[in-house]
C-alpha cells in the first residue's frame, strides 16, 4: 500500500475505533502473538520523587534533523531516535503514516509527555527526566520484529541500564 | 487495542478506551494529560503481579462532531 492509503486508512481507524479493534486483533495474532514468552519484571521500590524517568514512545517521534522513520518499507522500520532532554517541541517531528497524528503535531505532549514530566520534576513528584528518552515507529511487521526484539529493544534498554533510569513510561501512537 | 497490549506483554499497563493517537488526551488539556500520568505513575506502585493491565475507566465522550470531544476522567 502507498503512504496515501496508509494514512487514509489511520484516519478511518482513528474515526471508526471499532474497524482498528478488528484489525488490530487479526494483527496481533499474526505479528505478535507467541512473539514474547517470559513477561519482563524489575520490583519497584523507591519512591518516585527519588527516580529518574525516560520516555520511550512507539509514536513515530524524532528530531527534525534526525533520519525520518522509513515509510516506503511496508513492514515498518525497527530503528530508533534519540531525543535530547533540552530539544525543544520546536525541534521534534513525528513520521508514522499508521495513526492519524493530526492531534500530536499540534501538541506532543499526548503522546510524547515531555512537558508534563518537566512539571512534575518541578513539583518534586520525581526526581529526575533521563538525559535520553526514545522514540520508535510502531508499526513493526515480519522480519523486522525479530530485529526489534533482539537488537534495537536491547540497545535502548541498555543504554537506559546505563544512564541510571528507574522507571520508562512507554507511550504508543 | 487492549489485545496489542495483551500480547505485547509488558511488565505493567494502564489501558484506556481513547481513540489512536491519543494516549495521553487531546492536545492542549494539560489536567487530562495529568490524570492520565497519576495513573500510571500509580500502577507502578500498586501491580505486583507481571503482566496486569489496568483498565482506566476514563471515558472519550464524543459529541455530534467527532472531532469535538469531551474527556470525562471522573471514575466511573
Amino acid at each position: 500500500m502507498g503512504r496515501l492509503t496508509n494514512k487514509l486508512i489511520a484516519k478511518l481507524f482513528t474515526r471508526f475505533p471499532s474497524l482498528a479493534e478488528k484489525w488490530v486483533k487479526n494483527a496481533a495474532q499474526s505479528n505478535i502473538q507467541g512473539q514474547v514468552e517470559d513477561i519482563p519484571w524489575a520490583p519497584f521500590n523507591k519512591e518516585l520523587k527519588d527516580c529518574k524517568i525516560a520516555i520511550v514512545t512507539t509514536a513515530g517521534v524524532h528530531l527534525k534533523t534526525q533520519k525520518p522513520f522509513n515509510m516506503e518499507d511496508p513492514n515498518g522500520d525497527p530503528t530508533f531516535r534519540e531525543i535530547p532532554l533540552d530539544a525543544s517541541k520546536q525541534d521534534l517531528m513525528i513520521t508514522h503514516d499508521y495513526y492519524d497524528h493530526k492531534d500530536a503535531d499540534k501538541d506532543i505532549n499526548i503522546v510524547f509527555p515531555i512537558d508534563r514530566l518537566k512539571e512534575m520534576k518541578d513539583r518534586n513528584e520525581i526526581g529526575s527526566i533521563s538525559g535520553i528518552n526514545f522514540g520508535f515507529m510502531g508499526h513493526i511487521q515480519g522480519a523486522h520484529i525479530d530485529t526489534l526484539v533482539n537488537e534495537t529493544a536491547p540497545q535502548v534498554a541498555k543504554k537506559l541500564k546505563e544512564m541510571q533510569v528507574d522507571a520508562v513510561l512507554l507511550t504508543p501512537g | 487495542m487492549r489485545k496489542f497490549t495483551e500480547e505485547t506483554k509488558p511488565s505493567r499497563a494502564i489501558f484506556l478506551k481513547w481513540p489512536l493517537g491519543h494516549p495521553l488526551g487531546e492536545p492542549f488539556k494539560d489536567k487530562q494529560h495529568n490524570a492520565v500520568l497519576r495513573e500510571a505513575f500509580n500502577a507502578l506502585k500498586t501491580i505486583k503481579e507481571p503482566g496486569t493491565i489496568i483498565d482506566v475507566p476514563f471515558r472519550w465522550k464524543r459529541d455530534d462532531d467527532w472531532r469535538s470531544v469531551t474527556i470525562v476522567t471522573k471514575k466511573t
